[in-house]
């Protein structure tokens, strides 16, 4: 028993982490309508850029947090205007931009490969001064570093919330998300709006990337394991919805991790494909999704 | 010389040098590029009966190379079937499980089908990789499956030279194409471009999209294990990974949108373009830098993307068209032009 609790909370925090992930993917998804393939890849760049800032500096690895993403928002926006924009132009007419999608696997080939060529295939990680700090919860163990996640995966989500509440900015993207004809004849200008949620979007990848690198590899490659996830989290959860991704990844986290207390972690793989397509087929909008969505 | 006169005579000379190509390039390993690039530009016009016709975007098709491949091969290591028998048996189990997930899945949007198709795919891989007996089938997990020389014969379907391994899938390519020449000019070829711009408009005009698609998707997936089979008994030798992963599903995608999705010459186009460009940046580029081949990969992708959204058929057709027109133009006498 004490084995399954100490794998729900270690459940818990890494479903945060892919929670977090998938918030970013959920908010490109929720104002675009476009399934971005490369947001795993962004996760990758924010990993090696919070990687490369604390072991070159020195910094302590949360100092990151305040450098990382702003960087990563700018890349995110430039990115989204300069790449994926004339796309989406060239198919306004079209209700599903398949086209767009196609553009960002192009994106997530691009980066996993320049990374591969930058720095080689290897597993690398930070050991830092809180890497293999725990505290003990009772009888059970919880590494700082990964409660550290927790709570920044919660913070941004309330944050994320917040800000599209409250926020003007806020309120012209979801306005945008309802439906950008109507957004746009109230002056809102629907491509700015896209850069900024592309760039929020992958402000969150950084953020994830932040607090990711002090217990977890950077590899090239890593960016597929987050990328799955986050499709299956974001269904789950509604795509579009924050309080969705959140959920989401907690459910995924969890069923990962006392799933594997069980039978090898391969099947808990399979678990998690059957689970994701039963879903699809009985209840597509998710958990907090919207119904028109799909 | 009249329009169609060129465009006949184009096609047949086409034909030619794609029959005759063994007879120049006698290098094994070119003459293996070669059958790699029909075999890919067969994969994506397969793909593209459900990709581009259907207005969907199906990203999981490896699955069913992999259910062709495994049929074939177990039905012949443990049962000692032809794997000429167990080609078609691994496309008719394609086909059926093609519809039985177009069933649920040609309801969804396009994001969803998509993630869906992704969903599919890997779970079957993941599942393949974790079973070494599915009762008394044995499926070996994540080593796969090893083919054992026998006597090279037709029967076989073992060779001692590349040589009929080009013509066979020289021959199924041209199959493949003229299925889809004949559905983009059948009732239901126009049924499936009408129900994948504007389903309900179609819908409203009668036309059962969903029985549309679902016939497209058990052809596609059909026609895509077959060529499943002629992997495995081309490299003697495939494991889930490799077959079922998610690069080669990306890779037809990529092919079928470079080349044009929706059109007949697009896939063969799209693998024209690609695959040399693939293998040689491979081979050239791979040793000074990994990686560099696959950037240049993803940008060309987005290249064409930002470009020719449409693919590179239809500026391709364009020009030729203009040329067609001019020699018409040239050689006819007067007042039968145009």
């Amino acid at each position: 028993m004490t084995a399954v609790i100490q794998a729900t909370l270690n459940g818990i925090m890494m479903g945060a982490m892919y929670g977090l992930t998938a918030l970013g993917l959920t908010l490109i998804f929720g104002v675009m309508k476009v399934v971005n393939f490369a947001h795993g890849s962004l996760l990758m760049v924010g990993m090696f850029s919070a990687y490369w800032l604390i072991k070159l500096t020195g910094i302590h690895p949360y100092l990151a947090l305040l450098i990382v993403p702003p960087i990563l928002y700018f890349f995110g926006y430039s990115l989204q205007d300069l790449v994926i924009k004339p796309v989406f132009k060239a198919e306004r007419q079209v209700r599903e931009p398949l086209t767009v999608i196609i553009v960002t696997t192009g994106v997530w080939y691009v980066l996993d490969n320049l990374a591969l060529m930058l720095f080689g295939a290897e597993y690398r990680t930070v050991r830092t001064a809180i890497s293999n700090k725990s505290f003990a919860l009772g009888q059970f163990i919880i590494s700082i570093p990964k409660f550290s996640g927790f709570v920044v995966a919660v913070a941004t989500a309330v944050g994320l919330a917040l800000f599209m509440r409250k926020t003007k900015i806020g309120m012209a993207l979801r306005a945008t998300s309802l439906d950008r004809e109507a957004a746009n004849l109230m002056g809102i200008d629907q491509y700015k709006v896209y850069n900024i949620a592309f760039g929020l979007g992958t402000a969150i990848a950084g953020i994830a990337g932040c607090v990711l690198i002090p217990f977890y590899y950077v590899y090239p490659s890593v960016g597929v394991v987050f990328d799955i996830r986050a499709f299956i989290i974001v269904v789950l959860g509604g795509l579009g919805s924050i309080p969705g991704a959140l959920l989401g990844g907690l459910v995924i986290g969890l069923i990962e991790s006392v799933f594997s207390q069980f039978m090898a972690s391969t099947w808990t793989e399979a678990i998690i494909y059957a689970i994701f397509l039963v879903i699809l087929f009985v209840k597509p909008s998710g958990f907090f999704g919207n119904k028109q969505d799909w | 010389m009249s329009r169609k006169q060129l465009d006949t005579s184009l096609l047949t000379l086409a034909a030619l040098v794609a029959f005759g190509l063994p007879l120049v390039v006698t290098s094994p390993t070119y003459l293996q590029i070669l059958i790699l690039l029909f075999f890919y530009a067969y994969l994506t016009t397969a793909w593209n009966l459900v990709g581009g016709f259907a207005g969907v975007l199906p990203l999981g098709h490896s699955v069913f190379v992999g259910i062709g491949a495994y049929t074939s091969t177990i039905l012949t290591l443990q049962y000692g079937v032809s794997p000429w028998i167990g080609m078609l048996l691994g496309g008719v189990l394609a086909a059926v499980v093609g519809v039985v997930i177009g069933l649920p899945t040609f309801r969804m949007r396009g994001a969803y089908f998509c993630l869906c198709t992704i969903a599919f795919a890997e779970g079957i891989r993941v599942m393949v990789e974790n079973i070494d007996y599915l009762g008394p089938l044995h499926v070996n997990g994540p080593r796969g499956l090893l083919i054992p020389l026998k006597e090279a014969s037709f029967w076989h379907y073992q060779f001692m030279s590349k040589l009929p391994y080009y013509y066979i899938i020289l021959v199924m390519l041209l199959v493949v194409l003229a299925l889809t020449w004949f559905i983009s000019r059948s009732k239901i070829g126009y049924y499936l471009a009408a129900g994948g711009e504007e389903p309900e408009a179609a819908a409203a005009l009668g036309v059962n999209v969903a029985n549309c698609k679902l016939l497209a998707m058990a052809l596609s997936c059909f026609f895509t294990a077959l060529a499943g089979t002629f992997y495995a008994q081309l490299m003697l030798y495939f494991y889930p990974k490799g077959l079922m992963g998610l690069d080669l599903s990306f890779e037809i995608a990529f092919i079928a949108l470079i080349g044009g999705r929706g059109t007949i010459a697009g896939p063969v186009i799209g693998a024209l373009v690609l695959r040399p460009l693939n293998e040689f940046t491979r081979i050239y580029l791979s040793d000074m830098l990994p990686g560099l081949h696959l950037v240049i990969f993803g940008l060309i992708l987005i290249l064409v993307m930002l470009y020719k959204p449409q693919g590179l058929t239809a500026p391709l057709a364009a020009a030729y068209d203009r040329l067609a027109r001019r020699i018409t133009r040239d050689t006819t006498p007067k007042g039968e032009a145009a």
